[in-house]
């Protein structure tokens, strides 16, 4: 028993002294890593985004190319930042990835359906929106669903972000329904419960959702808390979110954010 | 301003503040692992026992068997469960799934070594036993199953722990186990960090203890094996 405490302890020392070193490692990088300087240094600007979203960021499986709005400003950033379009480098993520892959320094900065909370404000960086959302519902057109507040006691998939979930959570309490949820790591998988009758429901980003509706299924009129999405960059990168922010608000202010929103058909 | 760094202490402390989540699911992950694992032995001995019969058929359809959830991805057979069969009008449970999926998967593994261990047992013994009179139940009974048993231990209990550790693929179908757990929390509340090393620390909590047992036990067995028998002169005298 003696030995497997001591093991234990051993483990313990080993984690503590882990999270120091790399809490000391962090702060000594602070002024480089992810920052302005490095990503010019660097001559690409390295973002993560979604490869499975339609119209957003989706892998063109012709060419093999990611494309969508979100990939539309990233080359919009290149042009800006480095003065030159195809100076990037995509990195696909999820929802589970694009945290980590911004904290050890593989991407930039991650435009990937990146929704704002103050939560995660604590964590890192957002730029002004850049699109504005609304939670809506994907079902079963032979489930006879006429809204949320037909669907006591059924089962809703969300991706593992809790947004939608939480807007859900809220507005089934204010309709004093319940609901439960099951969370997937993609949206395909969403897609698979929902066809195969796992889940009652598909809940995401109204605009995201606009991608999987087919023959069989339906987006409710429902749309609930608008979700904002934000460019993501690491907490102490102080420059490059400054530059970032102040970009998209001129596209904003100009009506190219705009221009690329109609682009892709993302008004519903 | 908070650290942000993501193994702050903050960011500990909020998910402490968050414990019955993952003490459900790892109530959640036992549960599934245990029923799992008395599945896997159970259809893990009774298909080593059969592979290693006389029957062709028996044999052949223990073969089909171990070949079949050996060689295709446990990811891929809890998929098809939980979307192919509900498409077909089959809704097992998550927890069923769970139970029956990595059950199953791991039974092939099981048998292999059930039937390792009885191969590995000299011929010449089960001659020996069949001409004392003692039927095939008998000499298996008290005969070939005992010795097996310290042979088979250490990839037993191998077996037993990447079971635990396989349950963790009910995070993928929405499976409210440990892992899922620990990814739902990961990605809402973005302490990624914690999250991880925490699910990672229970999850060894329950195979560290259960992988000490079975060397201690097998180390017990052995000691006894090899344990000196007093000769007696007088009892070869009769038996001669």
């Amino acid at each position: 028993m003696k030995k497997v405490l001591s093991a234990l302890l051993i483990l313990c020392l080993v984690f503590t002294l882990a999270a120091c070193s790399s809490s000391t490692g962090s702060k000594d990088t602070a002024t480089t890593d992810g920052s302005l300087d490095s990503v010019v240094k660097a001559g690409v600007l390295r973002v993560g985004v979604k490869e499975d979203v339609p119209n957003f960021g989706l892998r063109n499986t012709a060419t093999g190319e990611i494309e969508g709005f979100e990939i539309d400003i990233v080359k919009l950033l290149a042009k800006e930042i480095l003065g030159d379009e195809n100076a990037y480098e995509l990195t696909p993520v999820t929802a589970k990835t694009r945290g980590p892959l911004l904290d050890n320094g593989e991407v930039d900065l991650v435009i990937a359906t990146f929704t704002i909370t103050d939560e995660r404000k604590l964590t890192y960086n957002f730029s002004t929106p850049y699109y504005e959302d609304a939670v809506g519902l994907l079902v079963k057109k032979d489930a006879g669903f006429k809204g949320l507040a037909d669907m006591n006691g059924k089962v809703i998939g969300v991706a593992q972000s809790a947004t939608s979930k939480d807007a859900v959570q809220k507005v089934a309490d204010e309709k004093g329904i319940t609901v439960s949820f099951s969370e997937y790591a993609t949206y395909p998988e969403i897609k698979a419960a929902l066809d195969s009758g796992r889940v009652d429901a598909f809940c995401v980003d109204g605009s995201i959702l606009g991608g999987y509706v087919d023959d069989s299924t339906m987006i409710l009129p429902d749309r609930f808390s608008p979700q904002q999405y934000g460019v993501t960059s690491k907490l102490d990168s102080l420059a490059l979110t400054e530059a970032v922010d102040g970009y998209i608000n001129g596209w904003l202010e100009d009506g190219t954010i705009e221009g690329l929103i109609t682009k892709w058909g993302l008004k519903y | 301003m908070k650290s942000s760094n993501p193994f702050a202490l903050w960011r500990w402390e909020k998910m402490f503040g968050e414990w019955q989540m993952f003490g459900e699911g790892f109530l959640r992950t036992i549960e599934v692992a245990a029923l799992a694992l008395i599945l896997a032995l159970v259809l893990g001995i009774i298909f080593g026992v059969i592979s290693t019969s006389n029957n062709k058929v028996m044999r052949g359809i223990a073969r089909v068997y171990v070949e079949f959830f050996q060689n295709t991805p446990l990811v891929i057979q809890v998929f098809f469960m939980y979307n192919g069969l509900a498409i077909a009008g089959i809704r097992l449970s998550v927890f069923m799934i769970g139970v029956l999926g990595v059950g199953i998967y791991h039974g092939a593994y099981v048998s292999e070594v059930v039937k390792t261990g009885i191969t590995s047992i000299p011929v010449g013994q089960v001659e020996a036993a069949k001409s004392q009179g003692f039927t095939y139940v008998q000499y298996m009974r008290y005969i070939i199953l005992p010795q097996t048993i310290k042979i088979i231990l250490p990839p037993l209990t191998n077996q037993a722990v990447n079971l635990i550790k396989n349950t963790s693929v009910l995070a993928m179908i929405s499976g409210f186990d440990l892992m899922y757990m620990a990814d739902s929390w990961a990605s809402s509340s973005l302490d990624y960090g914690p999250s991880y090393v925490f699910a990672g620390f229970l999850y060894f909590m329950l195979c560290f203890p259960l992988a000490t047992w079975a060397r201690k036990y097998e180390e017990r067995l052995k000691r006894k094996d090899t344990a000196r028998i007093p000769f007696d002169p007088s009892e070869e005298a009769v038996t001669c």
